[in-house]
């Protein structure tokens, strides 16, 4: 029984992974405090197929996963944070969404 | 107007400035951004007391709710307007009849102005923004009260029934775990049935600092931030005008205001208290005892 959980958890751990789509680490330098957080969050939403977004104000960063299929550009992603008034500073693709490392 | 002029001439020297639309300190305005898009409401309750110690006992209350909107129109342009609302705006004087007392309510006057970020330099975890900004206020107001005694004097009404102009520039330096703002203001009042309040001059400054979280070391997320904040306000302000200059009005005035925030994602919530720490008045003009600030911010 116990055999047949710990199976069912990692097999539905490894569909997660395989659904979840592209997941992108956004740089962003000007962010430095939690109100100021909310804009980039707005804008970025504003973008096609994002799913989730979580910003680590500490490091600066922000973490945007889309949508199985979808796919976010560096300009896309440096105009939203134009937008929200800030500056990218660097873009990441963490994975493209098939469960692969993929790094820009 | 002629049986009130006693009255009038008491009061011309107590000047109540308008609550002021801001984002980041609790007193004035910062050049931190507004995206493009985004809206900030802002209210914030205030109650100000004034007196003097003179034979006449004078002593001048208000209780009054500000109210923002603020729209971010592009990255470095944003507009905000503000409103306040006057519970209570009253005074309260020694006559040889007795004590009196005097008083309005209602909206005042609305502001409307535009704040552009010319200069903007960004660090990780820290930016640099330099904002001139620049607006109107509408004689939105009652400006012709009246009471059992007349016409409220025109210091006392919600409303001083002319269009005012005011420019200025606004830097901010924020880091992770503190913030300076400094301001320089100029407000040009308007002239209305023949009164003008005093033009004004003012630099303002604030520091925030982060007091909770203690450390932001292994911190993931984005938590809320509490700050105590410390502020000063140095205003000179013009004689008022009414067929010349009135002796009794403006002066000088340097207050601080210590202060708390709470900062979130969504909201902030803040309150302050604003003591003056030199009031040198024109004559006897009559000088302020606290400003209490107590209000909140919320983003959409």
């Amino acid at each position: 029984m116990m055999d047949r959980t710990v199976l069912g958890l990692i097999l539905m751990l490894q569909i997660s992974a395989v659904l979840a789509g592209p997941r992108y680490t956004l740089g962003v330098q000007g962010l430095a405090c939690p109100y100021c957080s909310y804009g980039i969050e707005k804008r970025l939403y504003q973008i096609g197929g994002v799913e989730s977004i979580q910003v680590d104000i500490a490091l600066g960063r922000v973490r945007v996963t889309l949508a199985d299929g979808e796919h976010l550009s560096e300009a896309r992603a440096r105009q939203a944070v134009k937008e929200a008034g800030f500056t990218l500073e660097s873009f990441t693709q963490l994975d493209d969404g098939s469960g692969g490392d993929d790094e820009q | 107007m002629s049986s009130n002029r006693p009255f009038h001439l008491l009061i011309w020297a107590l000047v109540v400035s308008p609550i002021t639309a801001t984002s980041a300190p609790n007193t004035f305005n910062t050049a931190l951004p507004v995206a493009q898009g985004e809206f900030i409401w802002r209210s914030q309750g205030m109650i100000r007391d004034r007196s003097d110690d003179g034979a006449l006992k004078r002593e001048v209350s208000v209780r009054a709710l500000g109210n923002a909107l603020g729209y971010g129109v592009h990255p470095n342009l944003a507009l905000f307007a503000t409103v306040p609302y006057f519970f209570q705006k009253s005074l309260d004087v020694t006559t040889p009849s007795g004590r009196v007392t005097r008083e309005t309510e209602g909206f005042g006057d609305a502001s409307v102005f535009a704040r552009y970020t010319l200069f903007a330099e960004d660090f990780t975890g820290a930016t640099f923004r330099v904002a001139p900004f620049i607006g109107v206020t509408a004689p939105t107001g009652d400006d012709n009260d009246r009471d059992r005694l007349g016409e409220l004097p025109r210091p006392l009404q919600a409303g001083d029934g002319a269009w005012d102009g005011f420019l200025g520039v606004v830097a901010t330096y924020q880091t992770l775990d503190y913030q300076l703002d400094g301001q320089f203001l100029r407000r040009e009042n308007g002239r209305h049935d023949g009164y003008a309040a005093g033009d004004e001059l003012q630099l303002d400054g604030s520091l925030q600092y982060r007091l909770w979280p203690a450390s932001l070391t292994g911190v993931s997320g984005t938590p809320a931030f509490g700050y105590a904040l410390l502020e000063f306000n140095l205003v000179h302000r013009e004689r008022d005008e009414l067929a010349g200059q009135i002796t009794d009005s403006g002066g000088l005035q340097w207050l601080i205001a210590p202060g708390l925030q709470y900062v979130s994602r969504r909201w902030v919530v803040e309150t302050s208290v604003q003591l003056p720490m030199i009031d040198d008045p024109h004559g006897d003009a009559i000088t302020d005892d606290s400003v209490w600030r107590i209000g909140f911010r919320r983003n959409f």
